[in-house]
């Protein structure tokens, strides 16, 4: 584990979060997090939206006590911790977020030549702009609300009302189209989004599909035992094992 | 040197009175990049049973102001396991060992008692109270975590030192750690208010931070101050301890040592900073 001092840039509304720009040394990949000390009793996990050579911006609540601080101060920084995306020359990527946890999936935005992006939302408000995203990127929305694009949940095998459609059909062709399938969605959503990959694919790759994990990390480390969760595989600390998943691992409970 | 058990045939001699609480350091491994070995008096690990815990379900992690409420069932993987995967570690620590073993049955206790001190590096026990635990139960799981023969430090529930404390040292403890942090609870964030007061969304956990060292001031001004002991065993001093002024209050309070709780998450550097303070007297 490494300690490192990053120095704060600035922090600007990007609605509904703020965006805060860091720079440091040695930056958090894709998935991975940094514990930030920023004057609570407990530090803060960052995870990257943006990521580059010289630092990552993060997108934080608003209020959140980062943004506070005043350009150019210095935050002491634990990490990158954990483990985060791993895409191995990808042509195809899916990645698929509920809208407020899409800001984890951000960097992979560029990493393939062709990504189409999934969010689910409770309704048209909450979605991205699709100007925030890049051009590339195919941009899928459902709702649950059915305001905009498909009506949601993403899981749901039920028929759609007159007028509406669900996305069941068309995520399962996405499933079995792309190279690799990265989540950010709550944890009990992903039983049913892995029963999804195992209709739409007999015999998945391992890390075909992967899911991060979020909880409270108060320790980074594997000390605190506050993010434990049940996998196949035993209980595992999502801060060190995590927070990226293999998806049929921790959606087998 | 730091002797927490003077009479006990093996004694428990510590190279500096600073560790951190059990619970908060894993089992010694996980802050090997931040911190040098040796710059701890002894590891206290985080709690071992003979069989597997599950970590507990629902919230697990509440802050308020300063104040951490922390409940997660003592999540571990038994003593065996845990056995086969840090003895190597524990054999090659510089400083004692001290697995901190939750108290479940007597018998359940007496066998993890001994199979962790057969584990080379493991200087002596340190023994987990439930806090409703009577006092003829804590004297029985006392007695048996003594079948491992080493020395044997008895963490004391916050509420219960008038009533344990004595009848504890009686019974053969060879230090005590005063105390395990206190219980409370805290409504969870998003409980409308009259959830709340109906107790339906509440969070009980062990409270952690500033405000419990006061508290912890009042224990040992009580229980360890010169002129004051009434235990007449080595006290380890637990709860809010969070710089090497707070750490020295605590010795000159009687204290014979500080263990440092949640605060190591934020500050691992905060055990050197101590252990410095200590080198320096």
């Amino acid at each position: 584990m490494k300690q490192q001092t990053a120095t704060f840039r600035f922090a600007l509304p990007s609605p509904p979060h703020w965006a805060v720009r860091l720079d440091v040394a040695q930056p958090p990949r894709a998935g991975q997090y940094v514990l930030a000390e920023c004057g609570g009793p407990l530090r803060e996990a960052l995870f990257p939206a943006d990521v580059d050579a010289d630092g990552f911006t993060a997108l934080t609540p608003r209020g959140h006590p980062i943004t506070r601080l005043l350009p150019g101060a210095s935050v002491d920084l634990l990490g990158p911790l954990g483990n985060g995306f791993r895409l191995d020359r990808v042509q195809r990527l899916l990645l698929i977020a509920e809208a407020d946890k899409l800001s984890v999936l951000r960097p992979l935005l560029n990493a393939a030549p062709a990504v189409t992006l999934v969010v689910e939302g409770p309704t048209r408000a909450r979605m991205p702009a699709p100007d925030s995203l890049p051009p590339a990127v195919e941009l899928l929305l459902v709702t649950l609300d059915g305001s905009v694009g498909y009506l949601g949940p993403l899981e749901s095998q039920e028929p759609a009302p007159a007028g509406q459609e669900r996305i069941g059909p068309l995520l399962a062709e996405l499933i079995a189209w792309t190279e690799w399938l990265c989540l950010a969605c709550r944890r009990e959503r992903y039983p049913a989004l892995a029963g999804l990959v195992r209709q739409a694919r007999l015999q998945p790759t391992a890390h075909f599909a992967q899911a991060l994990v979020h909880t409270e990390m108060p320790c980074g480390v594997g000390a605190c035992d506050v993010c434990r969760i049940p996998t196949r595989h035993g209980e595992k600390h999502v801060c060190t094992d995590g927070p990226v998943f293999d998806l049929l691992e921790i959606g087998n409970e | 040197m730091i002797e927490l058990a003077p009479t006990h045939k093996y004694g428990l001699s510590l190279p500096t009175p600073v560790m951190p609480a059990a619970g908060v350091f894993g089992y010694g491994d996980v802050y090997r990049d931040l911190l040098e070995e040796g710059v701890l008096g002894a590891l206290v690990t985080n709690p071992i049973s003979l069989r597997p815990r599950n970590v507990a379900q629902g919230q697990r992690i509440l802050t308020r102001g300063e104040q951490v409420l922390l409940h997660t069932g003592l999540p571990n993987a038994g003593a065996k396991a845990i056995l086969r995967q840090y003895g190597k570690y524990w054999e090659r620590s510089p400083v004692p060992v001290i697995p901190h073993l939750v108290a479940t049955t007597p018998a359940e206790t007496s066998k993890a008692a001994v199979l962790l001190s057969a584990a080379r590096g493991v200087g002596g026990i340190e023994l987990g109270l439930a806090e409703n635990v009577s006092e003829d139960k804590a004297v029985e799981l006392l007695h048996a975590a003594q079948d491992s023969g080493l020395p044997l430090i008895v963490q004391v529930p916050f509420s219960r030192v008038d009533a344990l404390a004595p009848r504890l040292v009686e019974a053969g403890a060879d230090a005590l750690t005063l105390t395990a942090p206190p219980r409370a609870v805290l409504p969870l964030p998003d409980a409308p208010e009259d959830k709340a007061e109906s107790g339906t969304r509440l969070m009980r956990g062990r409270l952690y931070g500033p405000a419990v060292f006061p508290l912890l001031l009042n224990v040992l001004a009580r229980f360890a101050a010169p002129g004051a002991n009434q235990l007449h065993v080595p006290i380890i001093a637990c709860g809010g301890v969070a710089s090497p002024a707070d750490a020295l209050t605590c010795i000159s309070l009687g204290a014979a040592a500080v263990q440092v709780d949640v605060l190591v998450w934020r500050t691992p550097g905060v055990l050197r900073e101590i252990a410095a303070a200590f080198k320096a007297l």
